[in-house]
Parts: structure tokens; sequence; C-alpha cells
């Protein structure tokens, strides 16, 4: 037994003083109030009787005074909050994985399914044992453990209480194995997972994971529900129209009955269309909006039932996706002058060229790309992405390898961003060199003789080098050069059709970002503002809500902001018909026992309830002269 | 009796006192069911002086519903005591009452505390050496040392999984384990939890989750991740960004030991395409810590790369290029495997072996359909030379299904005439190019285009060229001499189907054409002589003539005829011969040598089984001609309309000429034809309009090749023949088998018509596959129905089917989980439902990986950045000092503070005051006087 009350001491003043009140409130005697009575004799015999039974009278008197200190010890036992030794019981260790997914927030259960489950969890907290332990974790697509393993009835339900939706899918198998791992090598360990089931598929949950000696246990927590969902969302501007864009937007039915839904667009906040789709049972139909160009850059959708009804699950009918931009790429060109390469940028609208000559590098402002035609002076920071012609030895990113001279490109990458769907083959070359790339380097085209067009990164910044001088060569006078120059451009500025708009919720984000950085800001759809390290360019972090995101990263001269979108988009979360039973570990999970929610592991408590029954007792026994 | 007993009698009394105890209750239960229990009853949360104060469990404020019994109990009390102290009484113990329940309530504020919890996360992956996790024992040692009176400390160590490692403590201080307890693996149940070690791998990102669930309320919380920062799954920087998010803040100790003597494979790379025959490099990337050595040994499934199979390495510390060269003979799938042995210094053998495998396309099959098989073997060696598999057939044999078809990537069929080639035959080589893409060449020679009867046939409709070739107006006449045994054996049938074929002969002629007609038995009569074909109904009367007569001399005929045609003037001048007995042979071969030399050229035919086959034969091989055994006289007339339309028609155009390129096609790139032999004939057609495309001419500009498109396929027409007759020097050319090596490669049969490039790449052993579908004009190709299928680890896994869905226009994803190492083939199949709910497939795409061991032996340096990142992002450091992790740094961490013994220390007090007031008479003490008083009077 231990006490982690009021300290030994203190509760041994306490009870002296107490217990040595009590005392002398029975030494000192009671005045009794005189009664004048006529017929003295018979009270004197009463009074002989009641001195022959003067031993009973102070009985009585005893047993009082024994009720008092009773009640007195039990209020001081529980001030000493009492608690049963840990080694001398081994108790159940009980780890509760609530999930926290975007199907808990349905609305089959009042209010929520996520509200129900906190009260089962509440109820397995009040239902510990003496030496039970339970740790309680929200499980989303990430796992959180919101308290420590305890008995502490009160950091427990502290915790339940933190229990908040997010708007991820349930990532069941890693909330298993957090469990497992927090169980291990724990007395009578068990897991219960309190869950609406709606965890993909069954099968694969208990796949790798060793349950021998675990005991599993599910608190199924919904009914079922009419649900609808935006399962996909996206924005991919087209590969050679980059002006334009298609829209794709996935509506599914989760129903076993046909539903009317009703889909609004929304561009920029501004309602743009209203159409009525019949879905029929468990029916995922996609739709395509082709040939955007809109001035709208915000994109959302939302649905509802037609017939006015609401779904069960609102976290599943709004989605967004923002328009690629089609920014204007700030473009610096350090050249001792060079027609074909100004020529070749004109060919773009969206370029702001800035043409310096070398010895003025590097001006003020900022660029997505330079082009060091001849030259490679040591990088500035606004440099942004560098496209090397014919690059010297020093300075260049690449190491120069042997001087060559009348080549071509003899293969090159067909599928590479910067010369896809174009012929190289036919290029001759006067003069060049071939380059030494490092590992981690593309080589992009190649003579016989060696890489002579190299792409890669360097301190995070992409690069392009081309091993000789597009002027002594056909290349110029060939549609191939622009192509080239242009496909750079893109490709740096990742204005490419690999970008699609919009992340998915749970996963960890990579998001393009400035170079040169080493943390962003975030501005999450609730307008809390996170701070987010970066990495190789990109701005590493797990989100967990959906809707349009805001990173803002200091640059000189001015901060770059950027914007994008993140949904849900996972079906298995829409389908919100709850599972009634789940098979963890090659065994059903049953429903939990031994959680008695009439026993409280609190001993203070008990004793407390028995201080107040002792003292009605006394009140009674005090009053009807059974103790005096 | 007191003044009240006088007022009001007991039965009053007791029944006000009862009003008294209802209304008591009465309130009671409003108040409860108002303020407690009830739908709007306040929350019991308050602030005052910047706490919070909430009472966590109202309900139990229900307790007070024992104040009616109090009271009951107190009106019928026996007790002796003045109403003052009575009611007193009640009060204190309804007081004393509430405070207990107040204290069951649990009133809790918010306090403010400064005491730290740090947690170590230390990585015990394989990875790290003894060395550097005695280093961090020390970090936590000295940790253990420098905290607080009240601060904590805990331990996680973590590989593929985190475990709690508890910190026994002796003498009031914990003790770190020794390492032997902290490395994984140890334990047997922890060997059982996946395919690896325990200590192959390391998910850090698991571990702080862990850690989270180990801190202790009310403590500042302080997470120090001892780690390399190779992490082979998890995100180290993405949970230390989300640890920052719930007021942790994460430190970081990078391990500094230069890392153990170690060799791995990092990668081994083929092309993307491997072509059969065609040389090509397998790069190994081999990781060294050292300078040492080591033995490489390639195998190309199951034996020893046969170009490059083992190279003695000298390693330099950090990453070597190997490069093995390597062929594949046979097309398939071929998974290339490199081992590294003999190593000096090494300390893991898990990654010194690595497999990747590579689809390479089978050999294509060209199907070569040759009218004279005998003279097959030219084309068919030099395809085979140039990696194709060819099946010779004969017409006869050509397949009877679409799918038979199926099988052959390119389709050749040369010099075979019409009838040996049914219809039935043609539709299916239709079929074959114009709906499964197939390529088809048509070759000429003496049975190809006009020559074989193949005008106006499916094949002429499905070819680039018309047959019909007009003769040029500057060409010269043809003069034929038909020279027919009338022999006695020639009586009845044969001798008309003769005259048949002869006047066919006339008929086929064009007007202006020569003809003579001679018929023999012992000596010749010429039946017609040289006269224009014009005069039809004349000759035809003169051939009528002809009656069957006696022996047969052939060479008085013969000569005759060469002394009648020598002298007449005509471009092509043509002797056939029929005859069904044997002559004398003498002087014959003379004379058809003289024909020749004047480019006369003759054709015989044997008629019947009484024929000289042999003599025959000789006599058209050397006058340049072709022999016909005729077993049936039915068929003369065909086979004279034959002989009359190749030679009349001027349709073979026998003549040494070179050839000349029109269009500077793709599969001609690197071949010099300007170097190309002279041809020494080809069947004269004319280019039909474009799309037809004229790739080679003759010298006057006449088709040689060309060819153009049949819906997905492509035909060609080569009008020359293939064989040793007119491209005799070709067939010495050194370009010949590239000629047509590169015509077949670049017209054959693309079995699927799109192929889609597919991405992937694994991260954790996951692999996330991506296809980009894109239509004709580089739109979005949407709803397509993929399948992903993964077979391997190669050689001869298992195949597992994933579905792709698209997840944006035209983008088509598959994520999914290896469960085994090695290599893997990935195959997605992509398929549309036409609007009549029929299935096609509209591509592939192929692609593969390679997850060849845990990725915990690829990696030994740490890696700083991501550590400096982390801390970065976690609000920490790296390399904290010991004291710095326990310094709040101002900070401080609420938590809340319970009060309830408060109240049961305030309920003692009560309980005292209780006792006094009913062991104390306080009030009415006077009463003894005042009795007194009373009685005097």
């Amino acid at each position: 037994m231990l006490f982690a009350g009021l300290p030994f001491a203190t509760l041994l003043t306490i009870a002296a003083v107490a217990g040595g009140l009590t005392v002398v409130f029975y030494i000192l005697k009671l005045r009794r109030r005189p009664v004048a009575v006529p017929y003295s004799r018979i009270w004197e015999r009463i009074l002989r009787d009641k001195e022959a039974t003067s031993w009973w009278s102070r009985l009585k008197r005893l047993l009082s005074l024994l009720l008092q200190l009773a009640l007195l010890s039990l209020l001081l036992l529980a001030l000493g909050d009492p608690r049963i030794a840990g080694s001398l019981i081994q108790g159940r260790n009980v780890v509760v994985l609530v999930d926290a997914s975007a199907s808990m927030k349905a609305t089959d259960v009042d209010p929520t399914r996520l509200e129900v489950a906190k009260r089962e969890v509440k109820k397995l907290v009040r239902g510990l044992g003496g030496t039970d332990r339970m740790l309680i974790a929200q499980m989303d697509a990430a796992v959180m453990p919101l308290s420590t393993m305890t008995g502490e009835v009160s950091d427990l339900e502290t915790a339940v209480d933190q229990l908040k939706a997010t708007d991820t899918r349930a990532d069941v198998k890693r909330g298993l194995r957090f469990a497992l791992d927090s169980l291990r090598g724990l007395t009578k360990p068990e897991i219960v997972l309190v869950s609406d089931g709606a965890v993909g598929d069954p099968k694969e949950l208990s796949a790798g994971l060793d349950f021998e000696g675990v005991e599993t246990r599910y608190i199924p927590v919904g009914r079922s529900g009419k649900n609808v969902a935006i399962s996909g969302f996206s924005v991919r501007r087209y590969p050679l129209d980059k002006a334009r864009y298609e829209v794709m937007l996935e509506v599914a039915n989760t129903n076993e009955e046909p539903v009317d839904v009703e889909l609004t667009l929304i561009g920029d906040g501004q309602v743009v269309d209203v159409s009525r789709l019949s879905l029929q049972a468990n029916e995922r139909l996609p739709r395509f909006y082709k040939d955007l160009a809109g001035a709208s850059r915000t994109l959302e959708a939302k649905i509802k039932l037609a017939d006015g009804q609401n779904d069960a699950l609102p976290a599943d009918d709004h989605a967004f996706a923002l328009m690629p931009e089609r920014r204007r790429a700030r473009v610096l060109v350090v050249t001792p002058g060079n027609t074909y390469l100004e020529a070749t940028l004109l060919l773009d609208e969206y370029l702001d060229v800035t043409s310096v000559a070398p010895a003025k590098y590097p001006p003020s402002g900022n660029f997505d790309v330079t082009i060091f035609d001849g030259v490679a002076p040591p990088l500035a920071p606004n440099t942004g992405g560098s496209l090397y012609l014919n690059p010297p030895e020093e300075g260049s990113p690449v190491k120069l390898g042997r001087a060559m001279q009348e080549f071509g490109f003899d293969v090159w990458d067909k599928k590479h961003p910067i010369v896809r769907w174009m012929s190289m083959g036919d290029i001759q070359v006067a003069k060049g060199h071939s380059f030494k790339p490092e590992k981690e380097d593309k080589v992009v085209g190649a003579s016989e003789a060696g890489p002579i067009l190299v792409s890669g990164r360097r301190s995070g910044r992409k690069f392009v080098a081309l091993g000789f001088d597009p002027r002594d060569s056909d290349f110029v006078l060939r549609v191939a050069w622009p192509l080239f120059v242009l496909n750079t451009i893109n490709d740096f500025i990742e204005e490419d059709t690999s970008y699609v708009s919009s992340f998915f919720t749970g996963d960890v984000w990579h998001i393009p970002a400035p170079s040169g950085a080493e943390v962003a800001s975030l501005k999450a759809p609730d307008g809390k503002i996170h701070s987010v390290p970066i990495k190789e360019g990109r701005a590493v972090y797990l989100g967990d809500q959906a809707g349009f995101y805001e990173l803002l990263v200091k640059t000189e001269p001015e901060p770059t902001t950027s914007m994008f979108a993140a949904n849900l988009s996972n079906l298995d979360e829409s389908k919100i018909k709850p599972a009634e039973s789940l098979e963890l570990g090659g065994k059903p999970a049953l429903l939990p026992s031994g959680f008695d929610p009439g026993m409280r592991k609190e001993i203070w408590l008990y004793l407390l309830i028995a201080a107040l029954i002792v003292s009605s007792i006394e009140w009674f026994t005090y009053h009807r002269r059974i103790t005096v | 009796m007191s003044p009240r007993e006088e007022l009001l009698s007991p039965r009053v009394r007791k029944i006000l006192w009862g009003l008294f105890i209802v209304a008591v209750t009465l309130g009671l239960v409003w108040a409860y069911q108002r303020y407690v229990v009830g739908p709007h009853a306040p929350q019991y949360k308050w602030a005052r002086e910047g706490k919070n104060y909430e009472l966590l469990e109202p309900r139990t404020l229900g307790l007070l519903f024992v104040t009616p019994l109090l009271l009951f109990v107190l009106g019928r009390s026996l007790a002796d005591l003045p109403w003052q102290q009575r009611v007193l009484a009640v009060l204190f113990r309804v007081a004393f009452v509430g405070l207990v329940a107040l204290g069951l309530a649990r009133l809790a504020r918010t306090a403010e505390t400064s005491k730290v919890a740090t947690v170590f996360v230390i990585d015990v992956s394989d990875s790290v050496e003894d060395p550097s996790l005695e280093d961090a024992r020390k970090v936590v040692e000295s940790a253990i040392d420098a905290r607080g009176k009240e601060d904590e400390v805990r331990l996680i160590t973590f590989a593929k999984r985190p475990r709690l490692i508890p910190l026994e403590a002796a003498g009031g201080k914990p003790v770190v384990p020794p390492i032997s307890e902290l490395r994984h693996g140890t334990k047997q149940a922890l060997e059982k939890l996946g395919v690896d070690k325990p200590g192959a791998g390391s998910d850090v990102q698991a571990a702080m989750q862990l850690a989270y669930g180990v801190f202790p309320p009310g403590f500042l919380k302080r997470m120090v991740v001892v780690t390399d920062g190779v992490e082979t799954n998890g995100d180290l920087l993405a949970e230390s960004n989300r640890a920052r998010g719930f007021d942790v803040k994460v430190f970081t100790v990078p391990f500094r030991r230069p890392p153990p003597g170690e060799v791995a494979l990092r990668s081994v790379q083929v092309p993307e395409k491997v072509d059969i025959g065609q040389p090509f490099d397998v790069v190994a990337n081999v990781y060294s810590s050292r300078q040492t050595t080591a033995r490489a040994q390639l195998y190309q499934g199951e034996a020893l790369n046969g170009l490059d199979g083992v190279k003695d390495l000298e390693l330099k510390p950090g990453e070597n290029e190997v490069k093995f060269k390597s062929v594949v003979r046979v097309g398939g799938q071929v998974t290339y495997a490199l081992k590294l042995g003999d190593i000096k210094d090494d300390k893991f053998s898990e990654n010194n072996q690595y497999a990747v495998t590579v689809d390479v396309p089978g050999r294509p099959t060209v199907l070569y359909v040759e009218g004279q098989p005998q003279r097959a073997t030219y084309l068919s060696g030099a395809l085979t030379a140039q990696q194709f598999d060819v099946d010779v057939r004969t017409p006869s044999a050509f397949p009877s299904s679409v799918k038979e078809l199926e099988r052959y990537d390119f389709v050749v069929v040369s010099d075979v005439p019409r009838e040996a080639f049914g219809e039935a035959s043609q539709d299916l080589l239709e079929r074959y190019v114009r709906d499964l893409g197939g390529g088809f060449l048509f070759a000429g020679g003496e049975a190809g285009y006009g020559l074989g009867g193949w005008a106006h046939t499916t094949m002429e409709r499905i070819l680039p060229v018309r047959m019909d070739a007009e003769r040029k107006k500057e060409m010269p006449s043809v003069a034929m001499a038909l020279v027919i045994d009338r022999s006695g054996s020639m009586t009845g049938l044969p001798m008309e189907m003769a005259k048949s074929a002869c006047k066919a002969t006339v008929t086929t002629l064009e007007g202006d054409d020569l003809i003579e007609i001679i018929a023999f038995d012992s000596t010749p009569i010429r039946y017609v002589k040289f006269q224009p074909a014009r005069y039809r109904s004349r000759i035809n009367n003169e051939i009528a003539r002809v009656q069957p007569g006696g022996g047969t001399e052939i060479f008085p005929a013969l000569d005759m005829a060469y002394q009648d045609i020598s002298v007449v003037q005509a471009r092509k001048k043509h002797v056939i011969l029929l005859t069904d007995g044997r002559a004398p042979t003498q002087g014959l071969k003379d004379v058809v040598q003289a024909m020749i030399a004047e480019s006369i050229t003759l054709t015989t035919v044997g008629l019947g089984d009484g024929a000289d086959h042999e003599l025959l034969r000789m006599l058209a091989d050397t006058g340049g001609g072709r022999y016909h055994a005729v077993p049936d006289p039915n068929s003369l007339p065909k086979i004279f309309t034959r002989e009359t339309e190749m030679i009349a028609r001027q349709a073979a155009v026998e003549e040494w000429f070179p050839v000349q390129v029109v269009t500077n096609v793709d599969f001609l790139k690197g071949m010099s034809m300007a170097s190309a032999p002279l041809l020494h004939g080809y069947v004269a057609t004319q280019m039909k309009e474009t799309p037809a495309q004229l790739i080679l001419a003759s010298d006057n500009g006449e088709p040689i090749l060309a060819r153009w498109r049949v819906g997905l396929g492509y035909t060609l027409a080569w009008t020359s023949d293939v064989k040793n007759l007119w491209a005799v020097d070709w067939l010495r050319w050194s370009g010949f088998g590239k000629f047509w090596g590169q015509l077949v490669r670049e017209h054959m049969r693309h079995k699927h018509r799109r192929e889609l490039d597919m991405k992937t790449e694994v991260v954790g052993g996951r692999v996330h596959a991506v296809v980009d579908a894109f239509t004709v004009d580089e739109r979005f190709d949407n709803e397509i129905e993929s399948k992903l299928f993964v077979i391997g680890p190669e050689p001869g896994g298992e195949r597992k089917e994933f579905p792709m869905k698209q997840t944006a226009p035209g983008r088509y994803e598959a994520d999914f989980q290896l469960e085994k190492y090695g290599s893997f083939l990935l195959r997605a199949e992509h398929n549309k439902t036409t609007k009549k709910g029929e299935t096609s497939n509209v591509g592939v795409s192929y692609g593969h990986v390679s997850n060849p061991y845990p990725r915990e032996y690829a990696s030994f340096e740490p890696d700083l950045e991501r550590l400096s990142r982390a801390a970065l992002a976690g609000g920490g450091k790296v390399d904290p000092e010991a004291k710095e992790l326990f310094d709040p740094a101002g900070e401080k961490i609420v938590y809340f503070e319970q009060l309830w013994s408060r109240f049961i220390m305030a309920a003692i007090a009560m309980f005292l005051l209780d006792l006094l007031v009913r062991r104390i008479r306080i009030f009415d003490r006077k009463f003894v006087p005042k009795r007194r008083k009373h009685a005097a009077h």
C-alpha cells in the first residue's frame, strides 16, 4: 500500500489535533438539564436502576466516541490517498486506440461517432480495476498517445477529452503496431480498438503483427448512414497547352440504394456551376471538366443530397483544388551576347527576361532561372535553377571531361522532360567537352565519347549543363533548340505536367519550396500558422486537415508565397457502414470485459463514502440516544 | 412548558416539520436537476486570478440528498440539546456532508510547473556499432547526472520497432542498461515480428510516437533523438515538426564515429530497354567505407554473365562504379544478380548482393511465305542474322486463322502466284495488317504482281502499288513464238487445249505484239507467221487448222522459231515450247544458248508424264525462262496466259539498274544505298496516290519499294525479288541483311499498341507506381481501368494484382508493400470499356523495382543535414549540453491540481465543530437559575 496524498507528518498532526479534540469533547461532561418531577420516589427508583446500568451508559458513550474516531480515521485515511502497490497485484495493461479518422465525424449517432467513442472510453476508464493501467491513443493516419500508461483516472479522462477527429484516413495497422510496441514486456496486455471499422482491407490489418498473448477487443461505434462523397478532386495542366487545365472530380455513392446529389462547383469563392447527378448503388462517377482556362484560382466542390436530407458524413462532401498558376517566370541571362538565346526567350510570353553581362552578375532581384552562357560565376542566392551552356572548368557544376570535336547526341533520354519529344540525333557539334557527372546526376544526353547534357542538383538547386556552345553546332538552327531552352525553364519552375494540384491528408507532404531556405511558415485551413522544415527544396509536413494551405518562405527581397490544396479523397473512409466485428491477430476481437463502470479505483473515494455512512449512522444513533 | 410549546401542539409541529423537510427535499431535487444533471446545467469551469477551476464530478453533489434524512432524524431527536445547538449541529452536519460531496466532486485547478521529463530515443539498428552505442549511453548517463531533483529521464531504443527500456534505480539514481540489453533482437519474440531481423530497419517516427506516451503528466517534454539519421521507414523531419505541435522539444545527437569497415552494393542498373543481341553495360554502384578489395560476380539468370562475369575490384572509400558488359541472347525476363565476395573488411553480408530483372522482348518473328521455297534461304538467313526468328512456309501452309497469324510480327509473301494463295488467306492478311497492326511485305519475282495474276485482287487493294502497269510508249513490242508439239500423242484433249492456249495467248497480247505459231511433229510447220496479234480472228483460224501428226523432233522447230524471231524487231523476244514426248536432244542446247545470247528467252512446258522433263527444265534454265510440268492439259491456257502476261505486258523488266532513294525514311538511316549493287529486274507497277509513299525507285522512276499504312499496320511492296534471280548481286552485298532487318524492324507489328510510361519508386519497401496516360493529341486519357501485376521476387516469384486508381486527369497510381526482398517485374494493363460494354486493351506499362535487402544496410554515414533540420523543426538543437536538456528556459507547463483534499480538511473542521456543539452546552446554560427563579415565584 502506498500513500499518494498528504505527507505522513501532516496527516499525523491533523490526526493528533482532531483526535485530541474529539477525546476532549467526550471527556467534558455535557451539563444535563435538571428537570423537576413531582414523584421523586418513582424517579429515585428509575435513577437507581440507571445507576445499576451505568456501565451500559459508559459503553454507549464509548461507542459514540469510537464512531467519531472511526469517522475521523476514515477522513484522515482518505487524505492520505492510499494506493495498492502495483507490484503486489499484476493488473492489466490496456492500450485503447480510438479511431479519430474522418469517418468518425459521421453523425449517424448522436452527436457524432467520436463523441460516442469518447463515452465508451470513459466507461472503460471508470471501470479500470485497482491495479489496471491504461494508455489512450488517438489513431488516424498517425498515432498520438494522449496519456501515459497510467492508472490515474483523471489523467485518462483528460486524455479522452483531448480526442479530436481529423480529416485523414485511419491507419489501423500503424495503430496496432504502436499498441503492441507500448505493451511489450507488460503484464496482461490488452488492446481495445474503438472504431467504426472503416479500416480498409480487414485482412491486411494483422499481417506481420504478432498478437501472441495480447487480448484484442473491439468496440464498434456507429450505426449506418446515408453517405455520398467526393472521392477525388484534382486539377492538372495540359502538357502542350499549359495555359489550359483539366479538372477531375469523382463522386461516389457508398450506399446500397441510388441517390440523387446536387454538385456545386465554386471558383474563388463564387458558385460557378450547380448540377444534379444520379448515382446508382455503390457507384463511383468520375467527371472531367476539360479545357478550363479560367481566372479562378481556387476551386471547391461541394455535394449534398438532392432531397435536402443531410448525409451522415459531411467531412467528405467538400473538396478543394488549386489551379496551377501560370506565373511569369523570371529568367536571368548572363551572357556577353547570344542572339539565338535571346530570340528563343522571346517565344514564350510568360517569361520575364533580364540580360546582364557576366561582369554585372549578380544583379538585384529574384530569379526563377538563370542561364549562364559560357560563364560559371559563383552562384548568388537569387539565382534559382541554372542552365549552363558550355560552362568553363572553373565554376562548372559538373566536372569537365576531355575536349571533343565533331560529335553529336548518340543517346539521349527520350523520356526526360527537357528533351522529351525532341529529335537530338541529327545535331552536329563542332567542338565541346564531355562531362564527368556525379553519382546522383542524370545524364540526359551523351555522345559516344561521354555525357554532354547533364542535369542534377547542387545544394538543393537544380541545374542543367550542356557541354558545348550551341553556336558551335547546328543545334541553334533546329526546332529542338527553343524546345530545349523552354523545356528546361519549365522543368526548373516545375510547371510540369507531373504536377498534380492536391495532397492527401494523412500523408507526409513534400511541398516544393524555394531552395536555400531552411524553414517556411505554413498557414493551415483553420488559420493556424505552423513552422515547417525545408529539406532539399521541399517543405516537409504531415497534414491532417483538408482545405487550402498557404506556404510562405522568407526569401530576399520579398517573401515567396505559394498555395496548395489538401483533400481526404479516400473512398474507404467514405464507406461509413460500420463493421460489426473485426478480426485481429487471427481471432475475432470481442467486446471488452472486466471493466466494471461501478467500481472506481481511487480508494479515497470509498473512504469518503464510508465516512459519510458512518457519519449518518452516528447522527441517527446520537439523536435516538443509542449512543450518547 | 416553553412559550413555543404552548403556541403549537406537537401534532402541528410535526406537520410543520414534515412540510419543512418536504420543502427542503423538493428544493434539493430542483436544484440538482437544474444545476447538475439537467440539459441546461452549467459547466463547472471558471477562471479566477488567472487559474482555471473545474468540477470534474459535479454529480456527487447529489450526496446532499441525505440532508432531509438528517432533518428527519433531528425531528425525532431524543438528544438533550438546546434548539440553537440543534440548528447549529444540523447546519454543521449538512456542511460536513456538503464538503465531503465537494471533495468527491473533485474540484481541480490548473497549476504551473517547470519540471522536465526527457525521453532519449536511441537508434540501435544494425548500422549502429557498439562504440557509437556506448557514446549514446554516455549521453544518457550525463543527462541523468545533470537532471534536477524533480526531473525525469526515460529511455526508448528503436530499430525496426521501438521499445521502452526501464531504467532501474540504484541508490535513487537510474542506471542505463548495458548495450546488450539496449539492442533489439535478443528476445525471441522480437524475431517473430517480421521476416527481417529486428535490427534490420530504423523507424524513428514510430519510436517518437511511442515516446509521446511515456512523458509523465505535469512535466515539460524534451526528446533527444540519438541516431545516424538514416531512416528506412517513417519521416524524422515530419515527426519532429509534429512533436513541436505537441509541445515536445526535439534535440538530435548524431553518431559521429567513422562507419565500420563495410562494402555495400547500392544499386545495379541495366538500361531501360535491352534488345536481344545488343551488348550493353550493367552498372553497379558499390559503396565502401574504406579502401579495400573485393571480388564481384555477375550472374545472368543462373549462369555467370558470359561477357564479363567476374571482376576483382579495388574499392576506394565512398562510391565506386563498376561496369560489366553483357548481352542477352534469348528474350524474356532476365535477372542479373551481382554478388560480392572475398571482401577484406566487411561487417554485413546482407548488402553484398543485388538483383535486378529486365524484361527483354523476345526476337520478333517473321513469317516468310516463298513461292520457291528452295530459294528462301537468302532472305531467311539474312533476317536470322538480324536477330529475327524466321518461319519459312510454302503458300499452302499459310496460317488459316488470325489467331495463328497474330504470333508473327511481320509477314513476307514472295513470288507466290495468285492461284496458290486463296482469297481467304488474302483476307486474313488484310485483317492482320489493318486490325492487328502487322507489317506485310509483298516481294516480286516471276509470280509477283501482274506476273502472278495479282491484278484486281485483295492483295492489290492493300498494296501501295497498282499492278495494271501500262506499257510505256517508247517500249518496243513483244515478239512471241509458240512452238507446239502436234505429234500423235497430242491427239484429243491435249491438242485441243494446246490450241486454246495458243488462242488465249493471242487474246492476251496487245495488238502490236508479234506472234508466230509453229507446230511440229517430225518437221515444223509455220501455221502463223510473225504478225501483229491484232489479227486475232485470222490467227485463230490458222490455229484451228493444226492437226496432230507423227513423231517428235524439237530441234528443227525450235531452230525455225529462233531463226524467225531473231530477225523481227521487238524489245522482248520469247519462245514457248510445248511438248509431251521425248525427242533427240542434239543441238538443242546450242540453239538455246544462241537464243539467250540474243536475249531471246525460252519457256518450256512439259505435258503429261511422257515429256522429257529433265531436258525441258534444262532448256528453260538455259533459256532464261521457266519450266512448267503440266500433268493436266486443262491448265495449259492458264500457263500460256501467265507467260504471255509476263512477257507481253512488259510487267517484268529485266535489266541491270541501280535503285534510287526517293524518300529518306528512318529504316534507311545508316545505310548507304548509293553503294547498293544493281538489281537485275523487277515487276513494273504504278504508285497509288498519297499517302502511298515511294521509297526506292528504279532508274526510270518505277516503284521498287513503296509503303503505306493500312489500318494500324503497314504494307510494303518490293517489286524486285529477294532471291538469286533479280537480286543476285544484292545477296552478296554487305548491307543486304541490315537493309531487310531495319525494314522489318520499323514496320513490324508492335504487339501492344501503346506503351505508357510507368514511374516507380520504393520507399521503405513500399512501391509507388504512377502511370501518366495521354491521348495522341497530348490530352489526358481518362477512365482507363488499370491493373498492375507484380511478379517476383525473380526468378519464379509469385504474381500479385493491384488496382491502379485514377487520381488526377490522365494519372493512375498504385501503392503497395513488398513483402519480400529481391527483384520484381511490374506490368500494368490498361483497358477501357466501350459503350457496348466490351473491354479493349489500350496500352501496357512495364517496369521493374529492386528491393534487394533492408535499406538499413545501404548507408552508414550519418545524415547530418537531416538531423540538423529535425532539431530546427523540433525547436531544439544538435548535440545539446546535458544541462540544456533540463533547462525549462522560462517555460512552464500547466497541469491540473486536485483540490479535493482541501475540502476533506474543511470537512474535518466541520466535524469538530459539529462535535463541539453536540458535546458542550453553549446555549441555555443558565436554565437552572431561571428555573429556580421560576420555582421561587
